[in-house]
């Protein structure tokens, strides 16, 4: 019963998060899907999985908060309650299909292998070469906006 | 309750706000919703396994990075043009081109 809530509000929180006129506000339904996308990870056993999905998911609330509020434009009007009510309604009749059709059969496959072999001793190098390029993308943004906000004095 | 069905209608709502969306944040929004919904595929596929898990974390630093380049880019748009409505944009982005069509 409790997965078929989390997919309700999974599906719910993502249309208010695209449909919801104030950025602010969208910005929080997406935490709200993070969240419940989180906590169908832990249900699942896949505690790394979440515990990185709420990092992450964190991480990029933030500074989608920061540019929500720096560069969102002021939304003509504020989403009226009946058109909220009118999306979590359209978000709950789409979570039905998730909860009473099945497309995948029992073709759940078991492996010994561990997150600490998957990620060192299989993905060693995809790991490596990812954390050179997130770094090297971390250091372009820097320069990028450093030299934009020379730039702009 | 099937978790692809789950995915696959995420997939759908962030493909439907990618299309119909006209501010930057919310086109953002969408390609996020995207990859949650391939990330959840991977993760409920491998049920908890390691594998599942693994490829969550290289998927989602990926995507991670690409936000940042994403919303770097955004930042830059919306202060040159002063919004961050993709119609207005254009707008003025064609409205350059024709300026400077007359002038030549």
């Amino acid at each position: 019963m409790i997965f078929e809530i989390l997919a309700v509000g999974l599906i719910i929180s993502a249309i208010l998060a695209l449909f919801l006129d104030e950025v602010v506000y969208s910005v929080a339904a997406l935490a709200g899907t993070f969240f419940f996308v989180a906590f169908i990870y832990v249900l699942n056993g896949a505690l790394y999985a979440a515990i990185f999905q709420f990092a992450v998911g964190v991480g990029t609330l933030s500074i989608l908060f920061l540019s929500g509020e720096m560069l969102g434009d002021k939304p003509v009007r504020k989403t009226s309650p009946k058109r909220t009510g009118v999306l979590v309604g359209i978000g709950m009749v789409l979570s039905l299909p998730a909860i009473f059709l099945s497309v995948s059969g029992s073709t759940t496959t078991t492996s010994d292998i561990s997150i600490a072999d998957a990620l060192w001793n299989v993905r060693g190098l995809d790991v490596i070469l990812q954390a050179i390029v997130i770094l090297t993308v971390a250091l372009g943004i820097g320069i990028v906006l450093y030299e934009k906000r020379k730039g702009g004095q | 309750m099937d978790f692809v069905i789950l995915s696959l209608v995420m997939l759908a709502i962030g493909i439907y706000g990618l299309l119909t969306n006209r501010q930057l944040l919310k086109v953002f929004i969408s390609v996020e919703l995207i990859a949650t919904a391939a990330t959840l595929n991977f993760v409920m596929l491998a049920a908890g396994q390691g594998f599942g898990q693994a490829f969550l974390i290289l998927a989602f630093s990926t995507d991670t990075a690409v936000s940042g380049v994403i919303l770097a880019l955004l930042v830059i748009v919306s202060k040159k043009y002063g919004t961050s409505d993709i119609g207005k944009i254009i707008q003025m982005l064609q409205d350059k081109g024709e300026s400077e069509d007359e002038v030549q």
